[in-house]
């Protein structure tokens, strides 16, 4: 019955949205601006992408250049953010740590966005025992805390950024495959795609043409939001030694580093966590406003 | 709306209880077991100690393992011939009374103190002696790694020890077939303390988590990587000791958290202070500093069998690329010795003639293309996992080097796994280059440079796998050697060949430091790195 009743619904809007001729992503930009917060995640992002790029430009000491004389400087005009147990600049150290976390929270987010979409799509397309193969693995993956699976991939595959950013990964890919399945499921019972079967176009392209862009909003909000997780779970990895390698200025490891002196030099762990912080609420901020626009059942 | 949220707080509560219900039986069982032993030591004086340390025990069988951890606990369970004095190593009676030694140096008779009995209640004497030295000789590096003391094993060459017998009950002879000048000073270290025979027969393998010695504690109970209990020995043969009712040996890696512990009153003892909390503290009145008086050194080693560290240029290059002065600075408070030879100065031997490799850069580089690597070359650098004395923060120290390496072209990965894996890899020489170090057992030059650098040693602790045979020459003639003059010379050509070769970067000499409340009295750390928790008790 319910099925029915959105399927009736559907056909409706669809003409009326082409009337207007207003093209759907200029209505959601217009009405991301009026979310005054998301805007706020918007710049907060923006500032750490420019700061990402131009961290050898703006960065005033080599990020891995020790003066073990200098140690535990506390901030000043010389050393905006102090220096750590090696003397090394903190304002250095977390500028450059910006591109790896955003690097590590795009790419990995890519990653499980890639496969979480193909799996997704694959299970809630052709159904029947490839979907329950599919599913269960994502219910397997899902029943283990997500920490917990990241370590046990990085223990396999051996302590690295770039084997963190593929545990991050993977351990996402159930969620995202999960959340595409679901739109797939209900996709593929519109109008259009049977009749698409019926003119006897081939799988591939009813997948990649029709029932892909027709899914894909609701991953766009998913993924940007995973974004920030993403960026956590990096800095929970890298503080547990088994992400990025010294003298990787990762955020999570220069916390690490310095929890011995968090009595001694504040500083030294202030800076990058408030880093991670900003950076998680810029993309949670941006994540919630994406979601309020895309999101058809979140419009009032 | 109202019935619906009435069910929810009802589901919820149901819930919670259920959560509650879980959590309590467990937490009174806890409860029970802890409480009653608790309320027991509180109202009489305190007489519990629980001593904190970076890492667990590998083995409770101290000739199973070289590793300071197990000497730490063995050393109160077990005990020696002859032993130690309080805080340096002179020898002294132990487990013998008396002994007598030919001139030749090549015979050793040891009266048995009477009446002693292994915490089995079987009975101590010469046999005991006997069956241990037998069960050691006819083993192999594998199983007792720390036998290459006395030379080897009964089919090799360089064994020391021709026989052992057993005079009568009480005494015990020892047989050597040359003569071995710091033979009372090996027979006195740790791993060569008297187990049960009866105990090693029954147990077999699971011995080394049984163990069964003399000594005035007894073993209770073991919870790997967490705690290890031991309780008074009653019958022990020195009236009135040991004075402390139970000894609790427990791990907490992070030497900070440990210092948390300490001041919270969870643990009364802690190793491992790192030099940058030393300041915390003195700065509670609770608490007290105790310096190990030092006889250790911590090292980088090469492997020599890999490359590029099989080129004697590429070992001198790395170092001349090491500045030992700042790191000791910034890491050891600054009250470390930058070491320039294998063994710390106050061993007797000590050659203080040879001048160590200055830092310089350029000449690390210009001796880098010397060898062919004018472009560097990239190696992984092992760090261990846990505070040691002889380095309190390798991780860190890890780091300098590896900064100081890239400046000479060298691009190393720092690497890191768990103990006992990083001694095993390390032993078997599949590192390129690692951090390491050595706490002298006896305080013989012997125990530094040809426990850590004979070629007799690849396997046990030369895990640099340095062989040379002129080195392995002037060792064991220096082992016969019984004129201290005459040894003492042999040595200093040791350490400059040693230096020439360098297998090492010797980085420092530690003065290793001890944390304990203030109520912790007679706690004397002895040089070794290992005593006996006898004498310590509580102030009252």
């Amino acid at each position: 019955m319910a099925q029915l009743a959105k399927k009736t619904t559907n056909i409706k809007v669809v003409p009326v949205e082409e009337e207007k001729l207003v093209p759907p992503w200029k209505e959601a930009w217009l009405a991301f601006c009026k979310n005054r917060l998301a805007l706020i995640g918007l710049g907060i992002v923006i500032f750490f992408i420019i700061i990402a790029f131009l961290a050898p430009i703006i960065a005033p000491y080599d990020y891995k250049a020790q003066k073990l004389v200098d140690r535990f400087q506390a901030p000043s005009s010389q050393h905006w953010f102090g220096t750590d147990d090696f003397g090394r600049d903190i304002f250095s150290r977390v500028l450059f740590g910006a591109r790896i976390s955003l690097w590590v929270g795009f790419f990995s987010v890519l990653g499980s966005v890639v496969f979480g979409t193909a799996l997704g799509i694959i299970a809630g397309y052709y159904g029947r025992w490839v979907d329950a193969i599919i599913s269960r693995i994502f219910d397997i993956m899902l029943a283990f805390p997500s920490i917990l699976l990241a370590i046990a991939v990085v223990a396999i595959l051996g302590p690295s950024l770039q084997n963190a950013l593929i545990a991050i990964a993977v351990i996402n890919i159930p969620n995202f495959g999960r959340l595409v399945r679901s739109k797939v499921l209900s996709v593929k019972q519109e109008e259009y795609i049977m009749a698409a079967r019926a003119v006897g176009m081939r799988d591939s392209r009813i997948l990649f043409r029709h029932i892909l862009p027709n899914s894909i909003s609701p991953v766009i909000v998913q993924a940007t939001l995973a974004i920030a997780t993403a960026i956590i779970e990096a800095a929970a990895l890298g503080f547990l030694g088994m992400g990025a390698q010294p003298p990787t200025p990762e955020w999570g490891k220069m916390l690490a580093d310095s929890k011995n002196y968090i009595m001694q030099a504040p500083w030294t762990l202030f800076f990058p966590g408030m880093a991670i912080m900003l950076t998680v609420l810029g993309f949670n901020l941006m994540g919630d406003g994406l979601r309020d626009v895309l999101d058809p059942k979140m419009k009032q | 709306m109202k019935k619906s949220t009435f069910k929810t707080l009802l589901v919820a509560f149901l819930a919670i209880s259920m959560f509650l219900v879980g959590c309590s039986s467990k937490t009174n069982q806890n409860s029970d077991d802890e409480k009653d032993p608790v309320v027991k030591e509180e109202t009489p004086a305190k007489d519990t100690l629980v001593y904190g340390r970076g890492g667990d025990s590998v083995s409770l069988d101290p000739i199973s393992t070289t590793e300071g951890e197990t000497f730490k606990v063995t050393e109160n369970i077990f005990e020696t011939l002859v032993s130690f004095g309080e805080q340096d190593t002179t020898i002294n009676p132990g487990l013998a009374e008396s002994w007598t030694v030919t001139d030749d140096g090549l015979n050793y008779e040891f009266k048995l103190r009477q009446g002693v009995k292994f915490h089995d209640g079987t009975e101590f004497n010469a046999d005991a002696v006997v069956f241990n030295f037998n069960r050691w000789m006819n083993g192999n590096e594998e199983q007792f790694p720390y036998y290459t003391m006395f030379g080897g094993y009964k089919a090799d060459e360089g064994h020391v020890i021709q026989e052992v017998t057993a005079v009568d009950a009480n005494t015990v002879k020892f047989v050597l077939k040359r003569p071995q000048a710091p033979f009372l000073k090996n027979l006195a270290m740790s791993p060569f303390a008297i187990s049960s025979p009866a105990a090693i027969e029954k147990q077999g393998e699971a011995y080394r988590a049984n163990p069964v010695g003399t000594g005035p504690f007894k073993f209770v109970e073991w919870k790997e990587n967490d705690t290890i209990t031991l309780e008074k020995n009653a019958d022990y043969w020195q009236a009135g000791l040991p004075k402390l009712n139970k000894v609790i040996f427990r791990v907490i890696p992070e030497n900070t958290a440990r210092l948390n512990a300490l001041v919270s009153g969870e643990i009364d003892v802690m190793d491992g202070l790192n030099n940058s909390d030393e300041a915390t503290v003195l700065a509670n009145e609770n608490l007290q500093v105790l310096e190990r008086p030092s006889m250790n050194v911590g090292y980088i080693g090469l492997t020599n069998t890999r490359k590029p560290f099989d080129n004697k240029l590429v070992r001198q290059a790395i170092n001349h690329a090491i500045d030992k002065q700042s790191i000791i600075d910034a890491f050891y408070g600054g009250t470390a010795q930058p070491a320039i030879n294998p063994m710390p100065p106050a061993i007797s031997g000590y050659n203080d003639a040879i001048e160590p490799y200055p830092y310089d850069l350029e000449k690390a580089k210009a001796l880098l293309a010397e060898a062919g690597y004018a472009d560097g070359f990239t190696m992984d650098l092992w760090a261990m996992p846990v505070a040691r004395p002889y380095m309190p923060e390798a991780m860190k120290v890890a780091e300098v080097i590896q900064a100081s390496l890239a400046e000479i072209g060298v691009t190393a990965n720092i690497q890191s796994v768990d103990w006992a894996t990083y001694l095993d890899q390390a032993k078997n020489g599949e590192y390129d280059a690692f951090m390491l170090g050595w706490t002298g057992d006896n305080g013989d030059a012997d125990n530094f440079l040809y426990t850590l650098l004979d070629k007799d040693s690849i396997g046990s602790n030369n895990s640099a796998m340095y062989s040379s045979d002129e080195l392995h020459d002037i060792l064991i003639q220096a082992q016969t050697e019984v004129d201290e003059d005459a040894r003492n010379e042999l040595y200093k050509k040791a350490q400059e060949i040693i230096h020439e070769d360098a297998p090492w970067v010797p980085l420092v000499h530690s003065i290793p430091l001890l944390a304990a409340g203030k109520d912790v009295v007679n706690y004397k750390p002895h040089p070794t790195g290992s005593e006996s928790l006898i004498n310590v008790e509580f102030a009252k």
